[in-house]
């Protein structure tokens, strides 16, 4: 029997790493959080098992397939209820020169980490709506530290992630006057498969420049994305919260 | 209940929950001048997807319309 009480949290790209972290999180906070990612992992399955007090659900889907996000969310939304939240985390992390990447690279990029969140954004803010959205909502885009600083290599990458800077800001303003609060939250480099890349040198380079001379870990990202999810956050929307050890500082 | 009567009563409900005045719903009331701001009409149109199950906004229609009556012609237009 569904808990109507219990508000639902979409997070895209939850299977593993970051979003994985942040599903177990809102998880531990009482959500009900539905992962949409392309493959189930070991990991997801586990949390789906000991989500406490909230649950874990998974539902494959790929996120580059822009036309049937409407269709994935609405039937989320008749069988759970409305949303109450969103964690836009999915993304790619294709790195490459400029001048030498495929142009099929680029679009690929931009449809994966801008066309996609911005489109689940809109048919989860339309169920949000649909709800009454009596208790608000809360809206988070994970972007990253690059959109304001740049990285060599990471061009159309952090375009990208500035995009959802912008998204974040107007979409804040949008939706202000039904209480839903709209973030970002901007990781700098943490271990996770998108950084798998990294050479050592370049890990140690990361250490050394942040003020805390280490990176930031998964943990510190949901932690703060949880937060934002919480009573506390509720006065805070249309910002970008860095977690990055200091790595920007 | 039939398309127009859904439209009105959602309407209601929209203005109600937003905390607007309405004008009185007739056919050649411009939406603009309902009571109803922008965000209240983009709410209008989430709720009627979710109780009719039409979006004609996701469906092509470029155009918003201006009146009650066309709105209400347009959602009848798409339906089953």
């Amino acid at each position: 029997m569904r808990d109507e009480r219990m508000r639902n949290v979409l997070v895209t790209g939850g299977s593993k790493g970051l979003g994985l972290g942040i599903a177990i999180k809102l998880a531990s906070q009482g959500f009900r959080v539905m992962v949409l990612a392309r493959r189930d992992t070991e990991a997801l399955a586990a949390a789906r098992v000991s989500a406490t007090p909230g649950e874990v659900h998974f539902r494959p889907f790929d996120l580059a397939d822009t036309d049937a996000i409407a269709g994935i969310v609405k039937s989320l939304h008749t069988e759970f209820g409305p949303f109450y939240g969103l964690v836009n985390n999915a993304g790619l992390g294709t790195g490459g020169l400029l001048s030498a990447m495929p142009n099929h690279e680029i679009e690929r990029l931009i449809r994966l980490n801008v066309t996609a969140p911005m489109t689940v954004t809109k048919y989860v803010v339309r169920s949000m709506m649909a709800g009454g959205a009596k208790d608000g909502g809360r809206i988070v885009n994970i972007s990253s530290v690059v959109a304001a600083t740049g990285y060599s290599g990471l061009s159309v990458y952090s375009a990208t992630k500035s995009s959802l800077v912008g998204f974040t800001k107007a979409l804040g303003r949008e939706l202000g006057p039904l209480g839903i609060t709209v973030n970002s939250v901007a990781p700098g480099f943490i271990a996770t498969d998108m950084t798998h890349g990294l050479t050592e040198p370049q890990r140690i380079a990361i250490d050394r420049r942040s003020a805390l001379k280490r990176m930031a870990e998964v943990s510190d990202i949901a932690a703060a994305v949880g937060y934002l999810f919480s009573e506390d956050g509720r006065n805070i929307t249309a910002t970008v919260m860095t977690v990055d050890a200091g790595g920007t500082a | 209940m039939t398309i127009k009567e859904a439209i009105l009563a959602q309407m209601q409900l929209v203005a109600e929950r937003q905390k607007k005045t309405l004008a009185p719903l007739t056919d050649d009331l411009k939406l603009l001048e309902s009571g109803l701001d922008s965000l209240c009409l983009a709410i209008l149109v989430a709720a009627l997807d979710d109780t009719l199950d039409i979006d004609p906004f996701s469906a092509g229609t470029s155009k918003f319309p201006v009146t009650l009556g066309e709105f209400v012609q347009l959602y009848e237009s798409h339906a089953g």
